[in-house]
Parts: structure tokens; sequence; C-alpha cells
């Protein structure tokens, strides 16, 4: 095996950050295609009218984690080298849902928000504005939360270690909810669709 | 009716106007699970080439520090986390492989938006809602993400879909916080987009 | 039978063949296996680090030496250098494996396994990865090969010696022959060079174990 390319040293660090360039200009196009350079889309699968957040995203979970997991088993991809953020269970839990109001407020993430900016939407602009001010307000108030932004450090922790289950139980586990939950949204899209609930209140 | 309630009439009916008389008509997104399953794959390629998955807020951070320590350079080298995103000196912040991968981002988002005719000036809103309005929620939402994102150590591209894709305990909990913390709040700033 | 028919494939909408392509990558997975390729293993630092300090995991090449002439086969000796330095010298009854093969090495883990390289990193090496793996009975060579020349090859006695380290030095002059080695005697005292021939091997071959490797036993039922 000697994929992941760069961990096995074929190319360079100067490569990579052409390789960078391009895997986000397929990252940008896809999230375009998709139709999250508008808020407004965005916004919707938090009213339950539009759930296209919830399907691309899990889509391309499943499909990454597949195509990984089959690459690994076969041999042609080392699975160990590949980089694995180590979990701090408390801040990412806070942080997910103060990035979860701000979602639901701004209506875009980092990465659609470029995608916005890029074609044309000013509130994706100041949206981008708003989140380098955000990081700056953390960097600044780095020294108090110090201490809890380091708290609960599980280290590099996946879910087959965790519950001592098989690897791919768990990618049919993940697969198995994914389907059903594409279902589920199938279903909530036809009752509450295309303006969601409380559209009239 | 209102003032306020007359410049919002106003407003979407100016911005009616403009959408119905642009060159050409805007096509219609793709399926979302072909959608997802191209993003799918861009993530699997940022594995196997690069062997780690994607990122966007990394790369606001270096450009912020960057900037702070263009502008203050002893504030920024006294602070631990801007001074984590500038190193050590041997390598500009900037050629920061996040760094270019979010002006990729930016291409490609463009691309496919010029593609599909849906590049215009305009600001995504709801129709009860002033533009000035959405504005500020724009940044006011953006601040929160911003620090959510650092507090949880990456976003919804970094934790979420990566982390996700890796079967990441501590990707999935965010995820779920994230999901969580939306809906809950949704309701209450509805006007906004409904 | 028409009723049927709608539920063929060909009225599939695209998203259900997605999805059922996807299903079927899915279920296949339950029994695809491992994806972790290289072998991992756990290790107590802290068990480690006190048989370490204890030394409990050096053999000297005395030792070993009255071992091998006992015709003890109770012990696995290997070594861990190239094919070529194998075959112009080893200790007799020792096995050739490199580390990267190490952990596929068919050995028992009732045995004891003795481990030497030229000096000792290599061995030291070795010696983790089978720690690691839970081997209890894994041991050092101390001095590796080149302690193996001092003192059993090549046994030397300084000229002021006292007693007892005379009749230490009879007893390793009657060992370093049964091994095709000679005694170094005071008078002639310059370092030894290392071109110094290395004994002609007419010691049992070491076919035999092989042979019992690789009747490995399964555990269990």
């Amino acid at each position: 095996m000697n994929a992941p390319f760069f961990k096995f040293g074929l190319f360079g660090d100067d490569v990579s950050l052409v390789v960078a360039f391009v895997i986000g200009i397929g990252f940008g196009f896809f999230l375009e295609r998709a139709g999250f350079g508008s808020a407004r889309k965005l916004a919707a699968q938090f009213y339950l009218g539009d759930l296209t957040v919830f399907k691309v995203m899990f889509t391309a979970i499943i499909t990454a984690m597949i195509g990984l997991y089959y690459l690994s088993v076969i041999g042609l991809v080392d699975l160990s080298l590949v980089y694995i953020s180590p979990t701090y269970i408390i801040p990412q839990t806070i942080g997910g849902l103060i990035l979860g109001l701000g979602f639901v407020i701004g209506g875009y993430c980092p990465g659609t928000s470029c995608v916005a900016a890029a074609t044309g939407r000013t509130d994706g602009i100041v949206f981008l504005l708003g989140v380098v001010a955000g990081i700056f307000v953390f960097g600044e108030s780095f020294n108090l939360i110090k201490e809890f932004y380091s708290s609960s450090d599980l280290g590099q922790l996946t879910f087959p270690q965790l519950l001592g289950l098989p690897y791919g139980l768990l990618v049919f586990a993940v697969v198995l909810m994914a389907l059903g939950g594409f279902a589920g949204a199938h279903w909530l899209e036809k009752k509450f669709g295309p303006k969601g609930i409380w559209s009239n209140s | 009716m209102t003032s306020q309630a007359k410049a919002v009439l106003l407003e979407n009916f100016d911005t009616q106007v403009k959408e119905h008389t642009s060159v050409k008509t805007a096509k219609p997104y793709w399926n979302p699970y072909l959608a997802g399953l191209g993003l799918g794959l861009v993530l699997l390629s940022a594995f196997v080439i690069m062997g780690r998955g994607l990122g966007a807020s990394g790369a606001f951070s270096s450009v912020l520090s960057t900037g702070i320590q263009a502008i203050a350079p002893d504030h920024a080298g006294s602070n631990e986390y801007y001074s984590e995103y500038l190193g050590d000196g041997t390598r500009h912040p900037l050629k920061d492989w996040l760094v270019f991968e979010v002006l990729g981002v930016f291409v490609g988002g463009f691309l496919s938006g010029a593609l599909a005719h849906r590049v215009k000036r305009t600001v995504e809103k709801g129709p009860r809602i002033t533009t000035a309005k959405r504005l500020a929620f724009a940044f006011g939402g953006g601040a929160l993400m911003g620090f959510g994102a650092k507090l949880a150590r990456g976003c919804t591209s970094g934790q979420a879909l990566t982390g996700g894709a890796l079967l990441n305990v501590g990707s999935w909990a965010f995820m779920m916080a994230v999901f969580a913390g939306a809906y809950a709040l949704a309701y209450f700033v509805r006007r906004q987009w409904q | 039978m028409e009723q049927l028919m709608k539920f063929s494939i060909s009225n599939w909408s695209a998203n259900q063949k997605l999805a059922a392509i996807v299903g079927i990558l899915g279920f296949f997975a339950l029994f695809a296996g491992d994806p972790y390729q290289g072998s991992t293993a756990t290790i107590d630092t802290r068990e480690l680090g006190v048989l370490v300090q204890k030394e409990v995991d050096h053999v000297s090449p005395v030792e070993l030496a009255e071992w091998i002439i006992q015709g003890r086969s109770d012990f696995r000796l290997l070594d861990l250098r190239a094919s070529e330095e194998y075959a112009a010298y080893h200790i007799p009854t020792a096995e050739n494996v490199s580390l990267a093969g190490l952990s596929e090495y068919p050995v028992e883990r009732n045995e004891k396994i003795i481990l030497y390289s030229d000096g000792g990193i290599h061995s030291a090496q070795a010696w983790f990865f089978l720690k690691a793996e839970k081997y209890p009975g894994v041991y050092i060579l101390s001095g590796g090969l080149e302690e193996w020349k001092d003192a059993v090859l090549f046994p030397s006695l300084a000229e002021n010696a006292g007693p007892a380290e005379r009749a230490a030095f009879e007893k390793m002059n009657e060992v370093s022959k049964f091994f095709g080695g000679t005694a170094q005697t005071g008078s002639s005292q310059e370092k030894i060079s290392p071109q110094v021939a290395m004994p002609k091997l007419d010691m049992p071959s070491t076919t035999a174990a092989p042979g019992m490797a690789k009747k490995k036993k399964k555990e269990g039922c």
C-alpha cells in the first residue's frame, strides 16, 4: 500500500498546497451544486421543509466512509496514517451548540459562506467577517478559557475503539442510520415542505 | 400599515423586479444525493491523497493571526492561540493547507455558480425582514460560529464531514450538538427566514 | 404478476437505486474485515519499565553457552541480523529472523525467546515488539554477538588475574573449544582484531527448529 500518498512521501509540502487548492475547488463546486450558497436553503433545514443539508452531509459522510473502509480493507490505503483529530468531548459539544446557534442565526457555516461570498451574496461576505470577529474574540479571551478548551481530552477515539465493535459493523450501522434518515427526511419534507413548520405564525 | 412593514414590502418588490429581469434564469440545484456523492468523493480523495480531511475555520484563524501579526506583532506573538497559527517562523503562516483549500472553495463555488447562472449580488433572506437586520444577524451568527468553531476545534466541514466519515467520537458528538443547537433556536429566529 | 412487476428494479427511481447500492456496500462491510492492515499492540509501559529495571530481561553469553552445551531445547534463539551475516557466522541453534518479519514468525508463547544482534540495538527493539505482543519470556543476549565473541569464543585472561578468575577462565577455555573458538592468554594481549576468523560451524544445524515451528497449535476449540 502506498496511500495516503503524501504520508508516504510521494510529494512535498509545496505540491500539497496545490493539491489543497484543487481539492478546495471540488469542495466549493459541490457545495454550490447542492445549493449551499444560499442561506435560505441552508436555514430551511431547521424548519423541516427542505432537508437538503442533512441529505448532502450524510451522503458525503457515508460515501467517504465506505470508500475509505473498502480501500483500507483491500490494502490500498493505510488507515492508521489518516489523521483523526483528538476528542475533547466537553468543549466540542459546547462548541457545537454555539455553532448551531450561529448556523441558524447567520444561515451559513464557514465553508458555505465562502461559496456564498463567491456567488455574490452580500450576507455571505458579512457572515465571513463575523466569523473572523468571532475567532478574534476567542483568541483574545483564550487565556480565560484555555483550561476549558483543553479539558476532557480522550485522545484519538473512534467508535470501533469506544464500543469495542468491529469497524465494518459500525460502517453498516451508520449506513442503515443514514438510509433511515433519508426516508425520514422524505416524509418530513412531504409533510412540512416547502415552507417548513411555523410558517404561518 | 406600519412604516416598517412598508419598507419590507418595497424592498421585496424591488428584489423581485431585479430577479425577474435578470438575463438568464438560474438552473435548479442538483439532486442532493448526487451533490453529496460528489462531496464525499472529494473528501475521500483528500483522505487518500493527503491522509487528512477537509476544513475551513482553520484557514480563517491563519488569516486572522497573520493580520494581527502585521498590525501588532508583539500582541500576536504573546498570544498563545495566535502563535499556534503563526508557527515558529520557518514557514509563512499563509502557506497553510487549509488556506489554499479555502481559496479553492471560493473558486469552485464561483465556478459552479457561474455555470448555473446563480451568481448575483443579492442578500439571502426571508420575506419578513429587512436587509439591514439580515446583515446584522449574518454578522452576529458568523461571530457565534467563529467562536464555537474554535472551541470545538473545527466546523461542519472539518469536524462533521471529516470526523463523521472517520467515525470519530468527538466529531459525531459535535455534529449532534450543532443540530441540537440550531433546531432549539430555530423557532425564535423564524422571522428571518420565513 | 403485474402487481409484482411494479416492484421490479427498472421502476426504481435513481435515488432508490443509489440507496440500494449503498445498502449493499454497507451490508458487505459486516464481513469485509478489519481495515487496519498493520498489527497494533497495546503496551503497559509501567510493567515494561519495571521489567527493565529489575534486569530480568537479559541473558549473558556465558549462560547461553551453558544452555547450548547442555543441549537444552526450551528456548528459541533468534538472530536479528541480515541473512549474509547469519550465513557467515551465527551462534549455534540460532534462527535468522528480520525485525519486519518478527510479528509473523511462528513462536509459541510458552517458549523462552532469546534475541541477539551485533550489539544491543536491534535485539532491544525486537524485545520491545515481542513484549508489546505480550510474549512472557523474552530476553536479550546482553552485549550481543560482540560479547559472545569476547566472553565465549575468545575468552581472555588478564595477566594479574586472581585464582577465582583463573578458575573461571579454565572453564571458559573448555566452553570456547566446544564452540570452535580459542582462548586468549595473557601475553598476547593485543586487542582482538575484528578479522579474527570466526569458527566454522559444525554444531547441530538448526533444521530441527523450523520443523517444530511448523506444528503451530490452534488454541481453543
